[in-house]
C-alpha cells in the first residue's frame, strides 16, 4: 500500500465511521424526538392524499379542552367556522381544524372531519360530549366544532374538478395519530407551490412542514404549515431564499430584488396561492390571549415569506392552545415562540417537499 | 482574447451591479444619485416635521400631507394608544387624512394631534363639513416615560402645532428625535438592557416613477434585527456591549418577565405616490406590518401598541398592483427600521448602536 492510498483509505475509513455515527444518531433521534406538532400531548394530525391529483387534505384533532383562535390576514381567503374564534364569540373550545387544497371546494373536507367526530360522540373525542363529563349525549346536540381553510392548487397536475371532498376530510382524521407529522408534498400541501410573482411557471414545490419547540419548565410551542405562497421561501437567520421564482436557468430570482428593481411582474392571479398555519402550545390560554398568539404567530409567515398576505394569498393561521401544561408562561413569550416555530415550519415545508407534476423542489435543485 | 476580457469586465460589473441591489439597506441606498432624498419626503406632497421637548428626551413627529391623500391603518399590536383609527376603517365615509401625528408621552401624547388641528385649521385645511373644514388627523403614540427623568414632561397640543409650523419637504432627519427621542428597543430582557432608538425613514423608487417610502419611531420591546442577513442591529444588551439577542433569550427558556404596557410602542407611517381606494390603502398597511415583522424580534407583543398608517397621495399617474406597493412598503418599512436604530444617538445614559460599535 503506498502512503497515497493509505491515506485515502483511512480517510474513506472516517468518513465511513462517521456516517455510521450519523445513521446512529439519526435513528436515535427518530426513535425518541419529535419535533413536530404532534409533540403536544393531546395533538393528533392525519394526512389524506387523492391519488388523481396533487392535492389532499390534513387534520389536526385536538383531544380535550383546547381554545381556538385566529388570524385572518391574507386577501383572497377560503374559510369555515373562523367567525366563532372570535374572542367575542361564544364557542369556547375547537375539536379540529382542517386545512385542504382544492380551493373553496377544499371546503367540504371538513364536512367528512365533522361525521367522523359525530361518530365517535361521547368518545372524549369530539365537541359536547366533554361538557357533559364524556356520557354519550342522547339528543344528538354534540357538535363538534371544526374549523377550516384552503388553499389553491386546482392549476397543479392537470384535472382541476379533481378536489378533496368529504370523504378527504373522513379518511384525514381517521388516519390522524400522534406519530411525527409527515412533511414535504403529502395532505394540504401535496399540490401546494411557492414563488409565482413572475407566472407559476417559474414556481417551485412548497408543501407541509412542522417544526416544534420544549421549553426547560415544560412549555411547548409547535406550528404545521401548508405553505402554497405567491412569494418566495427566505430562512430568516441568513437572509436567504430557500425556495422561489426562479429564472429560465434555474436559478432563484430573489423577488425581493425584482421588486426593488421595478421589473415587470405578472399580474398576480388570485387562482394559485395561500398559506395555512396552525400554531399550539401547551398552555391554558384565554380566548383573547390565544388570539394574540395567532396575531404574533402570523410574523412568522411575514418573516419566512416575502412578499406576504398579498392580494392573491389568502394566509391564515389558527392559534389553539390545550392546557395540557399547567405551568405558567406569558402571552408575549408563547407568541414569539409561536412566529418562531412558524418560520421554522415554513423552511421546512420548503426543505421538505419533493417535485410533483414537474415542478421541481428546493431539494432537486441542490442536486443539480 | 479581447473579446473574452471584455466578457469578464462586462461580467464583472454586471455582477457587482447585483450586489448592489440587494435587499440591505445600504446597498439600496448607494444605488441612488447622491444627494437624492432616500427619506418620507421622497414622495411629493409629504411633509415631515419633528418638535423635541427640552426638558426631557420626547417629542412628536407631523407628517402634513399637501392637501389631502387616502389613509389606511393597521393596528396589531396588543397596547395602543390611538385617534381616529375607527375612521379609517374601509366600511367608514371620510376617505381623506390631513396629516398623521406620531408622539412620544403615552396616552398624554394624543393631545399633540390638537394642536396639528390647530395649525391645519389656521391654514383652512380640512374635510369640507358644510360649516366648516375638519382637519382629519390621526395619531398613534409611544410609551417613553420612563426614559430621562420627569414622567410628568410629555408632548402637548403645543408640540403637534410646532412640528407642523416646522414641516418641510427636505429629507428628514433621523435618530434621537421627534417622536423617536425617548425611543428605546431591546426590553425583552429585562430593566437596564435596552438600546437607545429613535426614528428611521426610507423610500423606494421604481423606474417607472412609482414611489413608496416609510418612516417609523421604534420603541420595541424586541431586538432591530437586519431581515437581509438575520442580524442583530441594536436590541438587549449584554454587560460587555455585545448583543444578547431576544430570539435565543427566548428559546433558552429563560425567565423573562412580561413586557410592561409602560415602555414600548413602534408607530409608524407609509406612503405611496399611487392612487389607492381606501380599502386598498388599508392593504397597503397591513402588507406594510410584515417590514415590523421582519425587522423588529418580537414584534407586536401584548406590551407593544405597533401601529401603522398608510398614505396614499395618488399624484402619479401610472399604474400598479397593490401587492407590489404592499410588498415594497414591507421593504421600506423595515428598511427604516433598522435606520431607526442605526441612526440613533444615547441619551439619558441608554447607549445607541453606533456607540456600542466603538
Amino acid at each position: 500500500m503506498t502512503r497515497a492510498s493509505r491515506l485515502r483509505a483511512s480517510r474513506y475509513g472516517a468518513q465511513a465511521a462517521l456516517l455510521a455515527v450519523i445513521a446512529a444518531a439519526a435513528c436515535a433521534h427518530a426513535a425518541v424526538e419529535n419535533n413536530t406538532l404532534t409533540a403536544i400531548n393531546g395533538i393528533k394530525v392525519g394526512h389524506y392524499t387523492l391519488a388523481e391529483r396533487p392535492t389532499g387534505c390534513t387534520v389536526i384533532l385536538f383531544d380535550g379542552h383546547a381554545v381556538g383562535g385566529l388570524s385572518q390576514r391574507g386577501s383572497a381567503p377560503g374559510t369555515r367556522d373562523t367567525d366563532l374564534l372570535k374572542p367575542t364569540s361564544a364557542a369556547d373550545r375547537i375539536d379540529a381544524v382542517v386545512l385542504s387544497g382544492g380551493s373553496a371546494y377544499g371546503l367540504d373536507a371538513a364536512n367528512g372531519t365533522m361525521r367522523w367526530l359525530d361518530e365517535r360522540a361521547g368518545s372524549g373525542l369530539s365537541g359536547l360530549s366533554r361538557q357533559s363529563g364524556g356520557a354519550a349525549p342522547a339528543d344528538g346536540m354534540d357538535v363538534p366544532i371544526v374549523s377550516s381553510a384552503v388553499l389553491i392548487d386546482l392549476w397543479v397536475g392537470g384535472k382541476p374538478s379533481i378536489r378533496p371532498g368529504a370523504d378527504c376530510g373522513y379518511q384525514a382524521a381517521a388516519a390522524a395519530n400522534s406519530a411525527p407529522v409527515q412533511e414535504g408534498s403529502v395532505g394540504a400541501g401535496a399540490g401546494a407551490t411557492v414563488g409565482k410573482m413572475i407566472g407559476r411557471e417559474h414556481a417551485m414545490k412548497g408543501g407541509i412542514g412542522s417544526a416544534d419547540v420544549e421549553m426547560p419548565n415544560g412549555l411547548r410551542v409547535a406550528a404545521i404549515v401548508v405553505v402554497n405562497a405567491l412569494g418566495d421561501v427566505i430562512d430568516p437567520s441568513t437572509g436567504a431564499v430557500v425556495a422561489g421564482a426562479r429564472n429560465d436557468d434555474g436559478s432563484l430570482a430573489d423577488v425581493r430584488r425584482l421588486l426593488r428593481s421595478g421589473a415587470t411582474l405578472q399580474r398576480t392571479s388570485v387562482g394559485e396561492n395561500t398559506t395555512l398555519a396552525v400554531v399550539a402550545t401547551n398552555a391554558r390560554l384565554t380566548k383573547s390571549d390565544v388570539s394574540r398568539v395567532a396575531s404574533m404567530a402570523d410574523a412568522g409567515i411575514a418573516r419566512a415569506i416575502v412578499p406576504a398576505h398579498t392580494t392573491a394569498d389568502g394566509d391564515t393561521v389558527f392559534a389553539v392552545a390545550n392546557g395540557t401544561w399547567s405551568g405558567d408562561a406569558n402571552v408575549t413569550a408563547i407568541g414569539a415562540l409561536a412566529a418562531d416555530v412558524l418560520a421554522n415550519a415554513i423552511v421546512r415545508a420548503a426543505t421538505q417537499a419533493t417535485s410533483v407534476a414537474g415542478i421541481p423542489a428546493a431539494r432537486d435543485l441542490r442536486r443539480r | 482574447m479581447r473579446t473574452m476580457l471584455l466578457t469578464a469586465v462586462v461580467v464583472l460589473i454586471v455582477a457587482t451591479a447585483d450586489l448592489k441591489v440587494r435587499t440591505t439597506p445600504e446597498g439600496v441606498q448607494a444605488f441612488r444619485p447622491a444627494g437624492a432624498n432616500a427619506t418620507l419626503t421622497a414622495v411629493p406632497g409629504i411633509k415631515v416635521g419633528h418638535y423635541t421637548l427640552a426638558e426631557r428626551p420626547t417629542g412628536c413627529t407631523v407628517i402634513l400631507v399637501d392637501g389631502d391623500a387616502v389613509g389606511g391603518v393597521s393596528q396589531r399590536g396588543g397596547a395602543p394608544g390611538t385617534r381616529e383609527t375607527d375612521l379609517l376603517n374601509p366600511l367608514n365615509m371620510v376617505d381623506k387624512v390631513n396629516a398623521i401625528v406620531l408622539a412620544g408621552g403615552s396616552a398624554f401624547g394624543l393631545e399633540a394631534a390638537s394642536g396639528t388641528v390647530r395649525w391645519l385649521e389656521e391654514h383652512d385645511i380640512g374635510w369640507p363639513a358644510g360649516v366648516a373644514r375638519v382637519p382629519i388627523v390621526p395619531a398613534a403614540i409611544l410609551f417613553d416615560l420612563g426614559v430621562g427623568g420627569n414622567p410628568k414632561i410629555r408632548p402637548t397640543a403645543d408640540c403637534g402645532y410646532k412640528a407642523a409650523e416646522a414641516a418641510t419637504t427636505a429629507a428628514v432627519p433621523e435618530g434621537t428625535i421627534g417622536a423617536g427621542a425617548g425611543a428605546t428597543v431591546g426590553k425583552f430582557g429585562g430593566a437596564g438592557r435596552a438600546t437607545k432608538s429613535g426614528i428611521g425613514s426610507a423610500s423606494i423608487a421604481l423606474p417607472n416613477g412609482l414611489i413608496v417610502a416609510a418612516i417609523v419611531a421604534v420603541n420595541a420591546v424586541g431586538d432591530v434585527v437586519d431581515p437581509a442577513t438575520g442580524k442583530i442591529v441594536a436590541g438587549v444588551r449584554n454587560p460587555d456591549g455585545t448583543f444578547a439577542d431576544a430570539r435565543k433569550i427566548l428559546r433558552s427558556g429563560v425567565d423573562t418577565p412580561p413586557p410592561r404596557a409602560g415602555e414600548n410602542t413602534t408607530i409608524g407611517v407609509v406612503a405611496t405616490n399611487a392612487k389607492l381606494s381606501k380599502a386598498l390603502a388599508a392593504r397597503m398597511a397591513l402588507m406594510a406590518d410584515d417590514g415590523y415583522a421582519r425587522a423588529i424580534s418580537p414584534s407586536h407583543t401584548n406590551g407593544d401598541g405597533d401601529t401603522i398608517f398608510s398614505l396614499a397621495t395618488g399624484r402619479w399617474d401610472g399604474t400598479a398592483n397593490i401587492t407590489v406597493i404592499g410588498a415594497l412598503a414591507a421593504e421600506a418599512m423595515a428598511d427604516a427600521v433598522v435606520r431607526a436604530a442605526t441612526q440613533a444617538t444615547s441619551v439619558a445614559g441608554i447607549p445607541a448602536a453606533r456607540d456600542l460599535r466603538k
